[in-house]
């Protein structure tokens, strides 16, 4: 992907978004974690929303999964901030499983858009090509994420 | 606790849908236009008036677009109704389906005993601005650069034809005998016959989501009127009850976090639904499932337990024609009329009770007696459709 563009919209960082956000600041991955159900809670939220339990705990995700589905985007569509992607065209948006289990909306960079399939598990640099977008002022972090 | 033939349909109201200049003499029209011309197409279909529906239901569908949250208050006050219950559409594009259950169940109450039930949008002749909406779609999928809704669901196409081997050809059947049924309907915006051929080389729009795909946008206007039975004894039509209802929001197979994304809340919905009616899969007479993609259809009706996931050979071998053995959006679905917002999906439900009332036209449903109608709505992170609502609905008690 291009050099990610500050102008392109950007996640509001909610209360119960801002630990994840400051990881990724840190190229870290993490998730929520139910400590009284065991359940993963994606995307982030007040309590967990398998039992309702305020004990979930932001936790480091291995950083491996599969790619579940994709598309590849060819062209802008509607409003005017689509077109902040338009230098990008194309590129892949996927549905990445984590081996964990919660499903993340992603990039898939650095794999040419003509090759990328279903089920990606072997693919050496998965979580590198997870394309995180920070909003921490002014900084945008690149494509690395550690395991 | 049961609704069962405790509310029925007694007046339905359809506005022709338009798309602004598209075909010549396409007229300009506010929401407010649509949503009372449609009022007064189901007063005349009821032989009611509006002094009726005072102190009673109303249930209004919440555009999209609409940029303040009290929409069904200002639909009161447009078409001159004080309304003992007012209700909005809370579930996207299943609003419609699930007002009808809403009003049945206050009907069954005694609270009312006539809800008027519309909705309306005018995308093509307003144009309301707004930025993005906060939620999911705001912090976890604009900033990748998805675009909108046909990118989303092109997720879930993929994996079903990855999954189950389906091709073009497959997902092609429905959509050939859906035009053929628009073809047949003096109500359907496109009514050119399509072949296989075309469906398969229309445009991509999503990769694989095609054109022909696709759910357009369009103006207009819908409304039924839900009535008791006792009060409908009164009325001009045959009354077609609701025999059995079901709703399922924010469903979700396995883990939440990561649930399975080609089953549908309709697996529940339409479970309660049918329990509740008391009626076999073999008894129902025909489908109008919610359609703003052709892929969704597959998916409602394995998941409705017509067939099993991913069954190919189903596809294969059934006839959805309204003559064959599961006839299936009898006037040619939402696809092929247009969808003025989140009052799109109220076409499936006009489309059934006009098939019940043998109103079907050239399309009739021979001996149709019982019909299963879908509403659909929002698209989620990470899943398919976040809401839906399934009615049952029969031409005898």
């Amino acid at each position: 992907m291009a050099e990610v563009d500050v102008r392109k919209p950007l996640p509001a960082i909610t209360n119960e978004a801002k630990p994840f956000w400051d990881a990724a600041a840190q190229n870290k991955l993490l998730m929520q974690h139910c400590k009284d159900c065991g359940a993963w809670v994606w995307t982030p939220r007040p309590l967990c929303n398998e039992c309702g339990s305020e004990h979930i705990e932001w936790t480091a995700m291995s950083g491996k999964g599969e790619i579940y589905s994709f598309t590849v985007i060819r062209q802008v569509v509607g409003r005017a901030a689509s077109k902040s992607f338009e230098p990008d065209i194309p590129y892949v948006v996927a549905w990445v499983d984590l081996d964990e289990g919660p499903r993340m909306i992603s990039n898939i960079v650095g794999c040419p858009v003509d090759q990328v399939t279903l089920g990606i598990t072997s693919v050496p640099t998965l979580l590198e090509q997870i394309q995180l977008i920070s909003r921490q002022g002014p900084n945008v972090i690149g494509d690395d994420v550690v395991k | 606790m049961s609704i069962r033939n405790q509310a029925v349909i007694v007046g339905i109201g359809e506005t022709p849908t338009d798309r602004l200049g598209s075909k010549p003499g396409e007229p300009r029209k506010s929401s407010a236009e649509y949503i009372s011309w449609a009022m007064r197409l189901a007063l005349e279909d009821a032989g009611l008036s509006l002094k009726d529906f005072q102190g009673q239901g109303l249930g209004v569908t919440i555009p999209t677009a609409y940029p303040q949250p009290f929409w069904p208050e200002e639909v009161a006050e447009i078409l001159g109704i004080t309304p003992g219950l007012l209700q909005g559409g809370s579930t996207g594009g299943a609003g419609a389906v699930s007002l009808l259950g809403g009003m049945a169940a206050a009907v069954n109450s005694g609270m009312i005993d006539l809800a008027l039930v519309c909705g309306s949008a005018a995308p093509f002749s307003e144009h309301w601005g707004g930025g993005i909406q906060p939620g999911d779609m705001r912090d976890w999928e604009i900033p990748y650069g998805t675009m909108g809704p046909n990118s989303k669901i092109a997720m879930v196409m993929r994996r079903y034809m990855h999954e189950y081997g389906a091709t073009l050809d497959h997902f092609g059947k429905i959509a050939v005998a859906g035009r053929y049924h628009a073809s047949l309907n003096p109500m359907a915006y496109l009514k050119k016959p399509i072949t296989l051929d075309d469906y398969k080389n229309s445009r991509l729009v999503a990769d694989p989501v095609r054109l022909l795909d696709c759910v357009m946008p369009a103006n207009g206007g819908r409304a039924y009127i839900v009535a008791s039975p006792e009060r409908a004894k009164t009325l001009r039509k045959k009354p077609i009850h609701l025999k059995g209802f079901g709703e399922r929001s924010n469903p979700s197979y396995g883990p939440r976090a990561g649930s399975d994304a080609l089953v549908m809340g309709v697996k529940d919905a339409g479970k309660v639904a049918m329990e509740m009616a008391g009626v076999k899969h073999s008894e129902i007479n025909f489908l109008e499932l919610y359609d703003d993609y052709i892929i969704v259809v597959y998916l409602q009706i394995e998941d409705l337990g017509f067939c099993a996931k991913g069954d190919l050979s189903f596809y294969e071998r059934t006839d959805f024609t309204f003559k064959g053995q599961l006839p299936i959006q009898t006037g040619g679905g939402m696809i092929n009329v247009g969808q003025p917002s989140t009052a799109g999906g109220t076409l499936h439900i006009i489309e059934a009770v006009r098939q019940l009332r043998g109103e079907g036209g050239e399309r009739q449903v021979p001996s149709a007696k019982t019909g299963l109608v879908s509403g659909l709505g929002v698209l989620p992170y990470g899943k398919n459709l976040g809401c839906c609502a399934v009615a049952i609905l029969g031409n005898e008690a």
